[in-house]
């Protein structure tokens, strides 16, 4: 075959070309680690791969969702302990305000602290997350303190009221999985999460019923002490009890979903990588190979361009 | 004789070394001098040669070779006009994978891998709901209208940069026509100057070379069909329609205006809209009312939905005071979708509550949040994510398509080349050896010439002696 001066220049600037864009493309691999950059590289495996980054970021959503309400659920389990502390020192005072030995001076001692008691309740159950500062215990209700009293002249509550209500708003944990850690004050719907405070379910009515505590032993009727007032209590103390019990459950529930969450983002990372990324090995070397061709051709080409029958004629 | 034969071997040189002067001439085809020997004169002894002549100057070309390179042109065109409309329109979605090598290793974890487009933008919306679902703070509040402005901003640049790809497909559909109709006006005249010099008995190879060079550069905008006239002029259609007619230009293209504003192509005083197939009209027109539409209508049908659900949630809630009546998204389409002005100088105002009285709720946060998960009917039955990444995928094949199809078309317009080069093609290593072979033969006729000089000279001496 006739080969025109020209056919050695043009076919080897076309494999010029084609060479450095082979070499182009597989150093840009080596330097961003990724096989696929644009859609156009692998339409198929760009759509994976998008998929998997969102999915992996939702799985992060999650566990940052979940790390929230660990924090709140610690919140909740402060108030719940000392809510205990308080509960069993109110039994104590029942017990031991019941016995015949007591002057109306003792019960009238005994009255003062059970006032404190309900301060300390009402405090308690006014408690702020410490994250988002809106109250823990007033179920979706806007910023205002769940708990409000009536006091008398010299100061003792008389009545509490609840204006908060009974929903608690739920997070996103994982896939179809949602929790609350919030528990509502005060549920006498009988249906829904239970009250804190008082809960027509399990009969709890902490406050009120400490309240009655402190005016039988006012009034000395330790009949109705170690009596209503005794009983009430314990039903306050298992309505405790059950808080603590359920705050465990979720912190449970919490702790499985992020270990799963985290491992749902680690195997998300391996199919990311797998889609997406370049086998450092295997691309090394498709570049030493072009990068050695396109040394060749250029090598070659030189040569061979500096050949002619002019070099030989004179 | 004598000088007879110096002029044909100084023909010889100097068609030598035209070829030599064209060698980098795009489009030359090499001549070459075809040489017989002169009628004989009949003597008593028998013929008597009388030298050699020059019958002709001939072109060496492959008529076959030049009509398949026309054809593949066309394809050529074609590919390049949808490669580069879609290479303007990838890089419109800006939806590129980030990464830094030091993953790359065979046992990557991948965890650098991210994603800064619109696919990303909207996981965050989503994860920014599910955020302030969890915990109800201004800032999460604050997050969710700052996620949602870079959404929509990013929605409105993709519009805008496909409605611009689109465009310039129109603004290369307008100069592609531009630039035929100067082609068949220059073939037109190619063909005056080419009949009246082969008329005239004369040589007109240099205006066939320029003739086909225009035919092949007609052809890479659209698909052409030629016929040849006896008298060498060349008829020239284009969809059906003759355009050049021997040495006159009988109607030329002009754009119009489709319906949907873009423009396509019709005969000018014929008024005959066309159906153009191959070359980079076709491709630019094919790009642009194919792929780039459906992506426009994709990101448009994508955003819509995405207002739409959001907006149905969240403008029947009310914000934490309790007040209502603003709504989220603005706008219907991916061009002119934004966060309302109320929401954007005031996030507090957003409405994630489902009654006016619990101004803690937030499930509607949750349940927008989970509208990630969610098929949606107006999308094919897909997840916002899904239907995105599926439009993303569609574009990627096009364009990984349209590559494929340059590259192979290259490499056939390559190998046509060469096989032109081989049949037309000037090697300086040939000419070089023409030249000599003439030289030479000048030579010995030069020598033919002092010979007989010499014995001119003889006889004369004799004469005078």
């Amino acid at each position: 075959m006739r080969i025109a001066t020209n056919a050695y220049t043009d076919s080897m600037l076309n494999q010029f070309n084609l060479l450095a864009s082979q070499q182009q493309n597989l150093q840009s691999q080596v330097s961003t680690g990724l096989r696929v950059q644009a859609p156009s590289d692998d339409p198929v495996a760009m759509q994976n791969t998008l998929g998997y980054l969102a999915n992996q970021s939702t799985q992060t959503q999650y566990s940052a969702n979940i790390a929230t309400l660990q924090t709140r659920a610690t919140s909740v389990d402060g108030v719940l302990q000392s809510l205990q502390t308080i509960s069993s020192r109110a039994g104590e005072i029942a017990t031991s305000a019941g016995s015949a030995t007591n002057s109306q001076s003792d019960l009238n001692n005994y009255a003062d602290e059970v006032n404190t008691l309900i301060n300390q309740v009402v405090n308690a159950a006014n408690t702020k997350d410490p994250s988002t500062g809106k109250y823990l215990f007033g179920g979706t209700a806007s910023g205002t303190a769940p708990f409000s009293t009536t006091t008398d002249a010299s100061g003792d509550v008389t009545a509490v009221t609840y204006s908060g209500n009974t929903t608690v708003n739920k997070a996103q944990i994982g896939a179809g999985m949602t929790a609350s850690v919030d528990i509502p004050g005060a549920n006498t719907s009988g249906t829904g999460p239970r009250g804190l405070i008082t809960d027509s379910q399990s009969g709890a009515d902490f406050l009120n019923h400490l309240i009655s505590l402190r005016n039988d032993l006012t009034a000395g009727n330790t009949t109705a002490v170690t009596g209503t007032d005794s009983a009430n209590l314990q039903k306050d103390e298992n309505n405790i009890s059950y808080q603590v019990a359920n705050n465990g459950v979720v912190q449970n529930q919490l702790t499985a979903a992020a270990s799963f969450a985290t491992s749902n983002g680690q195997n998300l990372s391996q199919m990311i990588s797998n889609s997406s990324s370049a086998d450092l090995m295997t691309t090394m070397v498709q570049l030493n190979q072009a990068q050695t061709s396109y040394q060749a051709a250029l090598q070659s080409g030189a040569k061979i361009m500096q050949l002619s029958l002019l070099n030989y004629i004179q | 004789m004598a000088s007879r034969s110096l002029q044909t071997q100084m023909a010889g040189v100097e068609v030598a070394g035209q070829n030599l002067a064209n060698v980098n001439t795009t489009g030359y085809s090499r001549q070459r001098v075809v040489i017989s020997s002169a009628p004989d004169l009949q003597t008593s002894a028998g013929p008597e040669g009388t030298g050699a002549n020059v019958t002709s100057i001939q072109q060496v070309v492959s008529s076959l070779l030049n009509s398949q390179i026309q054809t593949q042109a066309s394809a050529s065109g074609y590919a390049n006009a949808q490669q580069t409309a879609y290479q303007t329109a990838q890089n419109g979605l800006d939806e590129f994978l980030n990464g830094s090598g030091a993953t790359a290793s065979t046992s990557a974890a991948g965890a650098s891998t991210s994603d800064s487009g619109l696919s990303g933008q909207l996981t965050s919306l989503f994860n920014a709901f599910s955020s302030l679902a969890t915990s109800p703070s201004a800032s999460s509040q604050q997050a969710v209208v700052g996620a949602a402005q870079n959404l929509a901003t990013t929605f409105n640049n993709i519009s805008s940069q496909l409605g611009t790809a689109s465009a310039d497909e129109d603004q290369s559909v307008s100069n592609d026509v531009a630039s035929a109709n100067t082609l068949l006006s220059n073939i037109a005249g190619l063909n005056t100057e080419i009949v009246a010099a082969q008329g005239s008995g004369g040589n007109a190879n240099d205006l066939l070379d320029q003739r086909e060079q225009d035919l092949e550069n007609l052809s890479g905008l659209t698909s052409i069909t030629t016929s040849t006239n006896t008298n060498g002029a060349v008829n020239v259609s284009i969809g059906g329609q003759t355009l050049v007619s021997g040495n006159k230009v009988s109607d030329t293209l002009q754009t119009y205006t489709a319906g949907n504003g873009h423009l396509l192509v019709q005969t000018a005083s014929g008024g005959v809209q066309l159906t153009l197939s191959g070359g980079t009209i076709q491709g630019a027109i094919d790009a642009r009312d194919g792929t780039l539409a459906t992506m426009q209508g994709n990101i448009d049908s994508l955003a819509s939905n995405l207002i739409t659900a959001v907006n149905t949630i969240q403008n029947n809630g009310y914000n934490s005071a309790g007040g209502s009546g603003n709504t989220f998204f603005t706008g219907t389409n991916a061009g002119n979708i934004g966060v309302s002005y109320a929401l954007s100088n005031n996030p507090g105002l957003i409405q994630v509550s489902s009654s006016p009285t619990t101004g803690g709720d937030t499930s509607l946060a949750l349940q927008i949040s989970q509208l990630a998960g969610t098929a949606q009917s107006g999308l094919n039955n897909q997840t916002f994510g899904d239907y995105y990444d599926a439009t993303v995928a569609e574009l990627g094949t096009a364009l990984s398509d349209a590559n494929t199809q340059v590259t192979n078309q290259t490499a056939v317009t390559n190998m046509l080349a060469t096989q032109r080069g081989a049949v037309s093609g000037v090697s300086t290593d040939e000419e070089m050896t023409n030249l000599m072979t003439f030289q030479r033969a000048y030579e010995a006729s030069a020598q033919l010439v002092t010979t007989i000089n010499t014995m001119m000279g003889d006889t004369l001496a004799m004469k005078t002696s």
